[in-house]
């Protein structure tokens, strides 16, 4: 059954997950009209290179979009770009936006995503000319006219954000200080053997790391309007010409919350992208929803589970559902080291280690009763994808044969049983 | 030759290219690259690569 011509899907957010449930639907067949509404006034655009190429000024805007401008009019997507959604009414299946315009809808995609996490100790109503955050392009395009050679960039946060932006500004040849609270970096994504494997990276790249570090206050300069320096709980002071943020993502639920839909660490939604509201979707950074593999909700920020997400949402609406079951995955790129990591390593009993983090090519196998659950992987791209196929199908693979780099992941997987 | 993008990093196959230091050699065409090759710059998969259009 096909959805009629006369159905409307309105799509709230114009980020990866946005942009992939348009398309989406086109190409599962639907023929209704699709309007994709976002509060950025580019159209959808790579947010990875904004840590990295972006930044560095080796890519510029035009090459950062995720679809070509024309894609959108041969697709039939109309666009309604740099506005605000201010309003949903669920019972009416209506939505207002902050032009005043108000549009009607059959089925509703949230894509809202999410926000950075502001400093507590901030008045994040006056912003400070050189204290960025970064997600969007303009932040990106705000900070890039600051990242000149000898510069003094002070990142709060141990982060991706902050270790991507760190790498790239050491080799454009800012001086870099990093402050993080926890006592490693990646503290809460990776176990301490990859933490300890960046920390020395960064370190020996001339970044200087402050683990157990308790961030007091921001400096002042005359002016009252940008930050001098950067003040720790120790007292230890930290010049600083820029400073960057990378302390963690807010979901971008406001919008659901008012319309009474249901919300526990973003919106909740079942294995088809389903709210508590029937014809109202969400999908990507915005949204929880349950993973059979690890037996509890999931909140993810990761482009594959925005993508993914959107199109079950698609499949969904186009009436041929198919339940959201993939594995978490995500990349990070460092110096010339590509993490690839995929599933999530908590409750692990167990780590085990192929390959050499001195030649920067591992894995760290995260196990728990025999079972691999996740793995974080340096410059084994060749390896991924039969790892997740590890992760994925529950694999208890013979650990001699997992840490011995001399056995193909191929031969490994071929010897394994179905397990119970 | 055809040019195939990934929709999760925008890295580009491009078929008269091949992608030589994985193995593929210059010229081969999408369909005859390995469906366990997986995207040299994140990790996706052949699925998730869309054909580009030319303009």
């Amino acid at each position: 059954m096909s959805q009629p011509e006369s159905s409307c899907t309105l799509i709230v957010g114009s980020g990866h997950a946005g942009c992939e449930a348009a398309f989406s639907l086109r190409q599962n067949g639907y023929t209704g009209r699709v309007v994709l509404i976002g509060n950025e006034v580019s159209l959808p655009y790579q947010r990875p290179p904004l840590s990295k190429g972006f930044l560095a000024g080796t890519v510029d805007d035009q090459a950062l979009l995720i679809r070509p401008a024309d894609a959108y009019e041969k697709a039939n997507i109309e666009t309604r770009l740099g506005v605000q959604v201010v309003s949903l009414n669920a019972a009416q299946k209506t939505i207002e936006l902050s032009d005043g315009s108000s549009l009607g809808y059959n089925h509703l995609i949230l894509a809202t995503g999410s926000r950075p996490r502001q400093l507590a100790i901030l008045d994040s109503e006056r912003p400070l000319a050189n204290v960025h955050y970064l997600r969007t392009l303009a932040h990106a395009q705000q900070m890039r006219e600051q990242m000149l050679e000898g510069k003094r960039l002070v990142i709060i946060g141990g982060g991706y954000i902050g270790l991507e932006v760190a790498a790239m500004a050491l080799k454009r040849g800012l001086k870099v200080s990093l402050i993080e609270s926890m006592d490693r970096l990646l503290a809460r994504v990776t176990a301490p053997d990859v933490s300890s494997f960046y920390q020395h990276v960064h370190q020996a790249e001339g970044a200087k790391l402050h683990l157990n570090a308790q961030l007091d206050r921001l400096n002042l300069d005359t002016t009252g309007e940008r930050v001098e320096s950067v003040q720790l709980s120790d007292g230890s002071v930290f010049p600083a010409d820029l400073v960057l943020v990378g302390i963690g993502a807010i979901a971008n639920t406001e919008l659901a919350e008012q319309a009474g839909l249901e919300i526990d660490n973003g919106i909740v939604v079942d294995e088809y992208t389903y709210t508590s509201d029937p014809f109202i979707h969400a999908i990507g950074d915005c949204c929880s929803h349950p993973s059979e593999l690890y037996g509890r909700r999931l909140r993810l920020e990761s482009i594959p589970n925005a993508v993914e997400q959107a199109r079950t949402a698609a499949l969904a609406i186009c009436a041929k559902p198919l339940p959201y079951r993939s594995v978490p995955w995500f990349w990070s790129d460092q110096y010339d080291l590509k993490l690839q990591t995929v599933g999530l390593s908590q409750g692990h009993d167990q780590t085990c280690l192929r390959g050499s983090p001195a030649l920067r090519s591992f894995v760290v196998f995260y196990l728990r009763e025999g079972m691999v659950i996740a793995a974080d992987c340096v410059n084994r791209q060749s390896e991924f994808a039969l790892i997740k196929k590890l992760v994925q199908g529950r694999q208890k693979p013979d650990i001699p044969s997992l840490v011995d780099d001399s056995m193909s992941l191929k031969d490994i997987l071929a010897q394994m049983t179905t397990p119970a | 030759m055809k040019k195939w993008q990934c929709f999760f990093c925008s890295y580009i196959y491009d078929e008269a290219l091949g992608a030589p230091a994985e193995g593929i050699p210059a010229g081969t065409r999408w369909e005859d690259v390995s469906e366990d090759w997986i995207c040299p710059e994140c990790g996706a998969t052949k699925e998730d690569f869309a054909m580009l259009e030319i303009a």
